[in-house]
């Protein structure tokens, strides 16, 4: 193998770890929403992915509703999943602990992944690429053109939250209740309407990084349960509860994977990024980008 | 102002506070006096909605309150400040300031707000000097200052005080009281849960000891200030 094209592979295999990288990221950041505002770790998380993959899927594939239609109207359905979640699995729970809120995500994800399978089967689908599939060939490496269109609502998304947490005061409740809970209420802030805020912005997050993915990856109902434990992983690798740490997470996640995929052997793709997570938390149990005071498991 | 009739209120199944009734006149500063432990911060946040499992009657302006969540009774106007200064440590000053004002946050309030955080930084000029630090740097009295200054940005007509001396210099200690004083000449209502029993006795007019979850004394603060069970158990003889 000449440079050029070792170079090439290395610069495929970069892009390709990006953009898996960037869907774990989304799926991170969502659960980085829910637990600091509630202390959950919202375990269906990865159903809203898959969800925001096979409702665009019967949305643009079944019903022609074109994609710019299809997009928004998919995120919408699978934020009004989400609410519908805070109000039948997380409010009726009446001695809420984080371990009884937490086991209630799993149940919510159980339901909604047998949902799916009645509804789209057990078949894999495939979303048309937004901007078509022929590959842009960059310095030896081919890329396809959806690959720009994930990394890009990465980009979108982190900028978003960024203006919505620093600039509007109702973001700037929402940090208060992670801060601070009792404080919040004092002030006047509602923090159930806080939690359900944030369940929608988690599904709808989730929602994007499934539609966006699916025109590379396909999607099926089963595929929640992975994304949600690679999610995680980028999650508490950038440390909980860190946004930054949850875009640095989520990328060194999809890196590890596509170069471990690439050069070392394929099958273990899975195994690459979850044993850099177990080495990472052994030298570093808060997260790389983890504050060691601000995490908190203490109720556990 | 605020009518408590034989309120009992619980953590767990043990009620920490026992058959309470305490009565707030409009315009007055009433101090409440007990040991560590007697049920004073429990009575506060029962009193704002941070303690929901409850029996008797708050009424506040004419309407009972006790089923009402935190939010709700804010909005209400009582404002509570917490003990131990519970101020949003990881924002800026400034931040607190407007999450203080959270419910006039609507767009026609712009002008409003501005003007109010004005008068706010005037009442704490050290805070309007430091209103891009983060909140957790402050200083002891300060954070008290700004746990203040944030109640008041709601525009309380009652203002719960849990311990503002707690932890602070004696000459801040009488900054914070002068402070305490000064909103009471311009209208607010005050109910002060206070160790220190000398300073929160000469500035009410009325107070009340609790023990052990129970009312045990109450007059005029000029009376308690002179009572020899009040002597012996809070002002050191
Ligand atoms: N969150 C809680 N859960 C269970 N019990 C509590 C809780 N908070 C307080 N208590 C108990 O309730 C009782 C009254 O506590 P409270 O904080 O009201 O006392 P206090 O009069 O404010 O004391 P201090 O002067 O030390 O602040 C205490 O016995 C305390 O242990
Ligand atoms: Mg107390």
């Amino acid at each position: 193998m000449n440079m050029a094209s070792l170079a090439g592979q290395l610069l495929q295999y970069i892009v390709t770890g990006v953009t898996i990288g960037s869907i774990y990221a989304m799926v991170a950041i969502g659960f980085n929403i829910i637990y600091n505002v509630t202390e959950i770790i919202n375990l269906a998380q990865g159903e809203f992915v898959m969800l925001g993959g096979l409702v665009m899927v019967s949305l643009h594939m079944l019903w022609k509703l074109p994609l710019i239609a299809a997009f928004p109207v998919t995120v919408v359905i699978v934020t009004g999943i989400g609410l519908l979640m805070n109000y039948a699995a997380i409010r009726p729970i009446r001695r809420p602990t984080v371990l009884t809120l937490i086991i209630a995500t799993i149940a919510a994800s159980m339901i909604i992944k047998g949902a799916a399978m009645l509804i789209w089967g057990t078949d894999s689908f495939d979303l048309t690429a937004f901007s078509g599939r022929t590959p842009i060939l960059i310095a030896g490496a081919a890329i396809q053109p959806q690959y720009f269109w994930v990394i890009g609502f990465l980009v979108v998304i982190v900028a978003g939250l960024t203006f919505f947490f620093d600039k509007t005061i109702i973001g700037k409740a929402m940090s208060a209740c992670s801060e601070n809970a009792a404080a919040a209420q004092l002030v006047g802030i509602d923090v159930r309407w806080m939690v359900l805020l944030s369940f929608a912005l988690s599904a709808a997050i989730g929602a994007i990084a499934g539609i966006t993915m699916t025109p590379i990856a396909l999607m099926d109902y089963d595929r929640g349960a992975m994304l949600a434990i690679k999610g995680f992983g980028a999650a508490v690798l950038g440390g909980l509860g860190s946004f930054p740490g949850a875009i640095v997470g989520g990328l060194m996640m999809g890196l590890i994977e596509s170069l471990g995929a690439g050069f070392l052997w394929s099958g273990y793709k899975d195994a690459y990024a979850l044993a850099a997570l177990l080495i990472v938390l052994f030298i570093r149990p808060s997260g790389i980008m983890g504050n060691r005071d601000v995490i908190r498991f203490k109720r556990f | 102002m605020l009518e408590i009739r034989n309120l009992t209120a619980a953590y767990a199944a043990i009620p920490a506070i026992r058959d309470i009734s305490l009565t707030v006149p409009e315009g007055g500063i009433v101090s409440i006096i007990g040991a560590n432990g007697a049920g004073k911060s429990t009575l506060l946040k029962a009193i704002s909605g941070l303690i929901q499992k409850k029996s008797g009657s708050i009424r506040f302006a004419g309407q009972d309150i006790i089923c009402e969540r935190a939010n709700r009774i804010v909005a209400r106007g009582i404002s509570h400040v917490a003990e131990g200064r519970q101020i949003f440590a990881h924002m800026k000053v400034e931040d607190n300031i407007h999450l203080g004002a959270y419910l006039y946050h609507r767009r026609r309030h712009r002008q409003e707000l501005q003007e109010h955080i004005r008068q706010v930084y005037e009442m704490f000029p050290v805070l309007g000097r430091r209103s891009r630090q983060i909140a957790g740097t402050l200083s002891g009295g300060e954070q008290q200052m700004l746990a203040i200054a944030r109640a008041l940005m709601a525009r309380p007509k009652l203002l719960l005080l849990d311990e503002p001396s707690m932890g602070l210099a004696p000459l801040v200690v009488h900054d914070i009281f002068a402070i305490i004083q000064r909103l009471n000449q311009m209208g607010t209502t005050i109910l002060l849960v206070e160790q220190n029993a000398r300073a929160a006795l000469r500035i009410a007019a009325y107070a009340y000891v609790l023990e052990t979850g129970q009312m045990v004394l109450e007059g005029p603060a000029a009376t308690l200030l002179t009572d020899s069970r009040v002597k012996a158990a809070y002002l050191g003889g």
